[in-house]
């Protein structure tokens, strides 16, 4: 009935995710576009770009961001420096995850990986650079006529933490490292933790409560590793019944650890208690409808995210 | 160079470096207990805890104290600082990057806990820096936390110390590498951080934008100074005196300011800056100043 506008979201009856998904994605490629300028000296502000604005990115936390945000009835130009911020840390971990010392990934989203284009001193410093920018980006554009300093500095600490030595980086040394109970708390850590983060993260700048905020926190979660164990699914398919080609593969399958069967009833049981999460978010009536859709897409992937993937 | 002031009335400077560095040694150790997975918590603290000589944590301090704050309102971001000035460190020891089995005298974090924990427990400290000045930084207002927050992630990203260590990796082996050149990087590579610990220290302590901003200038001053004597060291100190290989900028055919002005116009260049920065303290009160006054002349005088 009305035209659609940054601060009034789509009729959530009628909600098309695909829509409201590629939509924020022009807006946060635009802003990360921006927000990561090409200055002197070049090739560490290229080699960051690179990475950051590398082609078929889904963002999918920019985009869980802003819908957390947005069931508070908060405006979603409150997260969008965080959401890009999210972006920004998220990216410097993956280009510290895939050099030869860690993964050794020669590529990354069908793109040679940011060392194998820009040598691994770059790629170090690319996320030496990409980690701190995050932090920088928000407190410079999230306006403070919106959020309140003490929101700003929690959601600060809640990246910090996501991405620091009990985060991500613990998934990371854990996966590495192996031993038979670490794979999954590792998987936990590294796919989970983004997912988390990035729900409580817009929760807070929508002026969530704690209680809301926990239960942000727990969807999250369960969103993320579930992405993750149907990834898993998919890729198994795909890849048939060659198991020399499995067994080649480097790196913790739920599939090739628990069997198909299994992997499937877990996925099951993650969209469960996803949406068990949700039901705790009644009262913001329609709004919650996005962060329904995640999870069912999470498994069903109904659609392709971005025009190159 | 001369030690003229080291013998200004009163303030015994000694024992104020080793009390404070004490004081910032225990926060440091409190600030990352070991936690699981024990083996990252283990290469930060490896590394964290090594002793140095603190100057960063120590400036931050100083500085909190000189407008008027408390020790306790600054610790978190001193304790930052280091954390921050740590990671860079372990990163810049990392074989793809400067190569080096030794740091303060003892083996590099990569040595010890292999390469991948070292970038890990690098990335680690540098996200907790953030998180622990954003969570035990007390009795200061949330705005001016956020204040040092955005100021931190500016002087250590691509427009801070970063640009220095990009500028720096280009630099290696060219043969017409100038002095403006030289003074980026260390303007970024190290006048940065120590800006940043002064300037957070000024924040924090409830310092006026004028007093923070002299501050900011005497540590631009004394962060060229720290490099300048660094490489006169460099030429004319052995490694044990160091605690850090010697003679590695000749090695590494890397360009100092003895290579490029020669020792005597260094040593002419470390004096007018040494000046220079002290000039910045002049509106201050002479006795609150004497902590950054003697720590300006530690830097200058320092034999490692």
């Amino acid at each position: 009935s009305s035209a659609p506008s940054v601060s009034t979201p789509p009729s959530w009856t009628q909600f098309d995710l695909k829509t409201y998904w590629t939509t924020l994605i022009a807006d946060i490629n635009q802003k990360l576009h921006e927000a990561v300028p090409v200055r002197y000296p070049d090739q560490i502000y290229e080699s960051m770009r690179y990475s950051v604005l590398a082609e078929g990115a889904k963002r999918a936390s920019p985009v869980m961001c802003v819908a957390a945000c947005e069931l508070f009835g908060g405006n979603r130009v409150a997260a969008f420096p965080t959401a890009c911020a999210l972006e920004m840390v998220h990216a410097a971990s993956l280009i510290h995850d895939d050099l030869p010392c860690m993964d050794d990934d020669p590529s990354r989203r069908g793109q040679p990986s940011n060392h194998t284009v820009y040598g691994d001193d770059l790629a170090i410093l690319a996320g030496d650079a990409l980690f701190p920018l995050g932090f920088q980006h928000i407190v410079a554009n999230t306006p403070s006529s919106l959020v309140p300093e003490p929101r700003l500095l929690r959601v600060i600490t809640e990246i910090a933490r996501t991405v620091g030595s009990t985060g991500m980086a613990a998934g990371q040394f854990l996966d590495l490292e192996g031993g038979p109970d670490a794979i999954e708390f590792a998987q936990e850590k590294k796919f989970g933790e983004m997912s988390q983060c990035s729900a409580v993260c817009g929760g807070l700048l929508g002026g969530a409560e704690d209680d809301d905020v926990d239960r942000l926190r727990r969807y999250g979660r369960a969103v993320g590793v579930l992405y993750r164990v149907v990834d898993d699914i998919l890729e198994d398919k795909m890849n048939g019944e060659d198991e020399d080609e499995r067994k080649k593969k480097k790196g913790f399958s739920y599939v090739r650890v628990y069997g198909v069967e299994k992997a499937m009833e877990v996925a099951e049981q993650l969209r469960a208690k996803a949406k068990q999460e949700l039901d705790g978010f009644e009262k913001y009536g329609d709004a919650v409808v996005p962060l329904y859709s995640f999870v069912d897409y999470a498994v069903d992937r109904s659609f392709t995210v971005s025009d190159s993937s | 160079l001369k030690d003229e002031e080291s013998a200004k009335p009163s303030f015994n400077f000694k024992s104020y470096m080793l009390q404070t560095a004490d004081l910032v040694n225990q926060a440091l150790d409190a600030a990352v207990p070991l936690r699981d997975p024990a083996m990252i918590h283990e290469a930060m603290r490896y590394s964290l805890l090594a002793g140095g000589k603190r100057v960063r944590p120590v400036l931050c301090l100083a500085a909190c104290e000189l407008v008027g704050g408390s020790h306790s309102q600054a610790m978190p971001a001193a304790c930052a600082v280091e954390m921050i000035h740590t990671m860079s460190l372990i990163h810049d020891d990392l074989p793809c990057m400067d190569n080096d089995d030794l740091r303060r005298g003892k083996p590099t974090n990569h040595k010890v806990f292999g390469e991948d924990v070292a970038v890990l427990a690098g990335d680690a400290l540098l996200a907790f820096a953030f998180e622990h000045i954003a969570v035990n930084t007390v009795g200061v207002s949330p705005e001016r936390i956020i204040r040092a927050v955005e100021e931190l992630a500016k002087s250590i990203g691509a427009e801070g110390l970063v640009a220095g260590q990009v500028v720096d990796l280009n630099s290696e082996g060219l043969a017409d590498v100038g002095l403006e050149q030289l003074e980026y990087i260390h303007l970024h590579k190290t006048a940065a951080l120590l800006e940043c610990s002064v300037v957070l220290g000024s924040i924090l302590g409830g310092g006026s934008d004028s007093e923070t901003e002299k501050l900011r200038t005497f540590a631009r001053y004394i962060g060229l100074l720290f490099q300048v004597v660094d490489d006169i060291l460099d030429v004319t100190k052995s490694s044990q005196e160091l605690g850090k290989t010697a003679g590695k900028d000749l090695l590494a055919d890397k360009v100092t300011y003895p290579k490029l002005l020669g020792i005597e116009k260094s040593r002419e260049f470390a004096e007018k800056l040494i000046k220079d920065a002290k000039e910045q303290l002049s509106g201050f009160d002479l006795e609150k100043a004497a902590p950054l006054i003697a720590l300006a002349n530690y830097i200058a005088h320092r034999g490692n």
